[in-house]
């Protein structure tokens, strides 16, 4: 839960986070960002950035559906399986993950991992998307730092990768 | 070097491990929240902070009554205030900051302080600030710098040009977006000084700069600054470590202050907009006789590094040709809008926009092709820099030039479509690394063995995204021939660093190089001296390898148990520091080591929409050897796509003083759908001799991209472009204008 100073009132939520249910506590008006990187998660690998839906930096999945955790209060992901980037290549790194370091799919890493499972849910859709497709999927996540070529290149990689 | 090294940081980044400094949280830790002001220029009659205070779970608040030492910061003059007393000068000026238990207690807070103000009109924009009866910014007036360069006799030189082409070019006020907006946590320590947990590009300037804020020695400050989630220059400055650190000190607790991206559009410094006027002549035969430029720059109300950028402007007027007259007058012009400030390229881009829109334009007015006019112009390889004094050969001009010629020249063009237009553009810039003549500009770095047996590499610059420890590493391994697992990297830490400098101006990648050169031969020796005495063996036959000391192929004992065989005095710790090379002649700001671009952009411009879609930009950059390619292709194409957005879609437009896009859904940036081709080509050779090593390339991919695109609109449509961003708005009614119909299937004017 994050502390407030007013008057909403805390409840419980029930959630499968990165594979384990969980019951986390939250205020009516906490995100579900809020909650994921202050509340007792502290999963700092989810982002905040713009705060509005437009940058994808707090990009996580909710039932396998690719969401803006920014724009999603904590209260609706009750009995739903979410998975954040530490959920990702848990154990040994998802070929997602190791093609963006071998092709510099990153810089200062701020937008990463919210680029990340806008890949996942990508290619968890459709596992050989041309270009035109990876740019559709990746078009909700802005990155400032790379000019997106070694995302573009990362992005073919994990596909090569994963077959 | 192997080059294609991964990143150290890489697996923390993917894995979203990475705890950047605004992720920290400490135990007992209150939130901080800052007011900014409700008008851009004002008196303020009374601040009352009272039904803020009967908040429960407010624990401090604090105003300019609050500021134990000066109450202002800036690099080189602290005239931004860090609460205002008197007046406000602009949106973002700070007026009053709360620390509570939650952020949400904070944000009520501010909004139950009550200011009043007595509003004053609003200077948005340099011609207002210059007008005889404009109100005074400050005592002595609204000019907060000018700077000139003269050489030559323009006036004479204009007698003798056949073409002239004079017109005014306006650049946007273009903000930084780094994705980590500005903040993290300040922690008071137990010996009354804190520690501060927020990014910057030097930290020993913020410690500076804080001691003089808190009224705190220096010694008691600790800045941890690394990493950070982008900065492209806009973290360079202060931004909210006093008001974190003061309600740190005030109520003892680990403060955080994290802002929103609303505070930071608001509070944050942005690109200079500038409008330059520059009439330039040539002969007959294309031969560029004189160059008068003024610059006029809206710097906001506050200097940061507003007089350096102006200067760096003025140097680049020119850019990498050599003209016979030239007069540059630049003016940086206090105004109640944003504060301008450092930004990626430094002035380069505006002045390199201007320019390299002028070289096309004569091109035109001579009659000859704008690379031939350029190739005729262009600085050799022993010529002067661009303020008359001496800086190393370099061939990077021309050979830029050769590059992008050569892919024009492959380029298959597609045909236009209908209602389509397409067209290619190209540019160059000349820039320079480091401060330049005249500035403080130490550097330094450290080696020593770690008491875990590992080989210590120690600067004080910050990762930003840039790559810097990546660089760090590769060069390491180059120097002392170890592997990445013998090698610890500290940076980023005032306790645990040296002096190196700033993280600015291109500078990292070239000290860390001379720092090397400089340390690795006596870091071997004392090594090696120390494992002959443990093994017996003769110190000539030993060196440094992977692991550990060898003598030959084989390995005599490993770093770790070197260490653990040496006391904690005689171990091996070797420092340098050193400045950045400078010219040798006393040109106050001039440069030395000079890098190059040379940018080919092709365009798709629709004729029902005006819209302008970049489908190629290709970059040739000469700056050395290439340390590691990804980052160095990551920098380049980065830069490359951030201008994009600078050429054809950012402008952080204000009115009447007032931000008119407050976040991401205005604001637009550059998303991967609006990427074109990129490719880039690293000219690696250095004029035989050179001494300085590979030369960094943090900016250069961001400076010459403009005029290679307004360039290729031209290409395709036949008008001429004075101001970016492109508006489609203005290429419709141009287009109108010239007299064409967007249902006529002709091509609009004869280009190819
Ligand atoms: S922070 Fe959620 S979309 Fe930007
Ligand atoms: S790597 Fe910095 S924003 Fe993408």
């Amino acid at each position: 839960m994050v502390e407030r100073a007013t008057d909403c009132k805390p409840q419980m939520i029930s959630m499968t986070l990165n594979g384990e249910r969980v019951s986390i506590q939250a205020n009516e008006t906490d995100r579900l960002t809020d909650v994921l990187r202050h509340g007792e998660p502290s999963l700092t690998g989810t982002k905040l950035s713009c705060g509005i839906g437009r940058c994808g930096a707090c990009s996580v999945l909710v039932n396998g559906e690719l969401v803006n955790s920014c724009l999603l209060m904590a209260y609706q992901v009750e009995g739903a399986s979410v998975t954040t980037i530490e959920g990702v290549g848990k154990g040994s790194l998802d070929p997602i993950q190791i093609a963006f370091m071998e092709e510099g799919g990153f810089q200062c890493g701020y937008c990463t991992p919210g680029m990340v499972m806008a890949v996942k849910a990508l290619l968890l859709e459709n596992p050989e998307p041309n270009d035109e497709q990876i740019v559709e999927g990746l078009s909700g996540n802005i990155c400032r730092c790379t000019g997106y070529e070694g995302i573009k290149r990362a992005v073919r990689a994990a596909i090569r990768k994963q077959n | 070097m192997s080059k294609s090294r991964k990143r150290p940081d890489g697996n923390d980044k993917v894995t979203g491990q990475l705890a950047y400094l605004t992720d920290r949280t400490f135990p007992e830790m209150l939130y901080a929240k800052v007011l900014r002001s409700a008008y851009p220029h004002a008196r303020i009659r009374s601040i009352c902070t009272e039904r803020a205070k009967e908040l429960p779970g407010v624990k401090a608040i604090i105003t300019h009554q609050d500021v134990p030492g000066v109450n202002g910061f800036g690099i080189i003059t602290p005239d931004q205030p860090v609460f205002c007393d008197e007046t406000v000068r602009f949106i973002g000026d700070a007026v009053a900051a709360v620390a509570a238990t939650s952020v949400e207690v904070a944000e009520e807070a501010i909004k139950r302080i009550d200011v009043t103000y007595d509003v004053l009109s609003v200077l948005d924009d340099p011609a207002k600030s210059l007008a005889k009866d404009a109100p005074k910014l400050r005592d002595d007036g609204n000019v907060l710098y000018k700077k000139s360069f003269t050489k030559g006799d323009v006036a004479e030189g204009f007698k003798h040009c056949t073409a002239v082409v004079e017109e005014t070019y306006h650049v946007p006020r273009q903000m930084h977006a780094y994705m980590e907006t500005e903040g993290g946590v300040v922690v008071p320590e137990a010996d009354g000084g804190i520690t501060v947990y927020m990014g910057t590009q030097h930290g020993f300037k913020d410690q500076f700069q804080l001691s003089r804020i808190l009224d705190l020695p220096k010694e008691s400050i600790r800045i941890v600054s690394s990493p950070m989630g982008g900065s492209f220059g806009g973290k360079d400055e202060l931004n909210v470590q006093p008001y974190a650190a003061l309600l740190a000190l005030k109520t003892n607790k680990p403060v955080k202050l994290h802002q929103t991206r609303a505070e930071s559009v608001i509070s944050s410094i942005k690109r200079h907009p500038m409008a330059i006027t520059i009439k330039t002549g040539a002969d007959e035969t294309g031969k560029v006789i004189a160059h008068d430029v003024k610059i006029v720059a809206d710097t906001g109300p506050y200097a940061t590094l507003g007089p350096a950028i102006l200067d760096f402007a003025v140097e680049h007027s020119a850019g990498p040709y050599r003209f016979e007259h030239v007069a540059v007058d630049g003016t940086s012009v206090l105004t109640n809008n944003a504060v301008s400030g450092e930004f990626r390229g430094f002035g380069g881009n505006q002045i390199t926009f201007a320019l390299e829109n002028q070289m096309d334009r004569l091109a035109e007015q001579v009659g000859m092709c704008p690379l031939a006019l350029r190739k005729l112009n262009l600085r050799g390889e022993h010529d002067l820099g661009p303020l008359e004094q001496r800086i190393v050969p370099t061939t990077g001009a021309s050979d830029v030039l050769e590059n992008v010629e050569r892919l024009k020249d492959q380029l298959e063009f597609k045909k236009d479509l209908p209602f389509v237009r397409t067209g290619v553009g190209i540019a160059m810039a000349m820039h320079g690394g480091g401060l330049g003549f005249g500035r403080l500009d130490g550097a330094g770095g450290r080696l020593s063995l770690s008491d875990e047996g590992k080989i210590d590499v120690s600067f004080g610059f910050e990762e930003v995204g840039q790559g810097i420890v990546a660089v760090i590493e590769e060069l390491t391994i180059a120097a002392l021939h170890c592997d990445e697992n013998d090698i610890t990297i500290t940076i980023g830490d005032t306790n645990r660093v040296p002096h190196s400098g700033s993280t600015t101006a291109s500078r990292g990648t070239s000290m860390v190089w001379h720092a090397l050169e400089r340390m690795k031969q006596e870091f071997k020796e004392k090594l090696c001296e120390q494992a002959a005495l443990i093994t017996d063996e003769p110190v000539n036959d030993l060196c440094l390898g992977t692991g550990g000391i060898y003598k030959g192929e084989e390995q005599v004992l490993t770093y770790r148990s070197l260490r653990e065989q040496v006391t904690s005095e005689a171990n091996v710790v070797v420092e340098t520091s050193f400045d950045f090379p400078t010219t040798p002649d006393e040109v106050d700001g001039g440069h030395y080591l000079y890098t190059f671009a040379g940018v080919l952009a092709a365009v798709e411009v629709d004729l029902l929409t005006g819209q302008v879609n970049v489908t190629h930009l290709h970059q040739a950059i000469s700056a050395g050897e290439v340390v590691n390619e990804l980052g160095y292709k990551g920098q380049i194409e980065g830069g490359g796509v951030m201008s994009l957005g600078y050429s054809i879609m950012e402008d952080m437009g204000m009115e009447q003083g007032h931000y008119l896009k407050p976040n991401f859904d205005t604001y637009m940036l550059p998303t991967i759908s609006d990427v074109p081709r990129l490719s880039v080509d690293a000219i690696e050779k250095l004029p035989d001799g050179d001494v300085h090593g590979p030369r960094g390339v943090g900016e250069i991919g961001t400076v010459a991209v403009a005029p290679a695109i307004t360039k290729a609109i031209h290409d395709a449509l036949g008008i001429w472009i004075n101001k970016i961003p492109v508006d489609p708005s203005t290429i419709l009614q141009a287009i109108e204008k010239e007299g064409a119909t967007w249902w006529n299937e002709q091509p609009i004017v004869s280009h190819k």
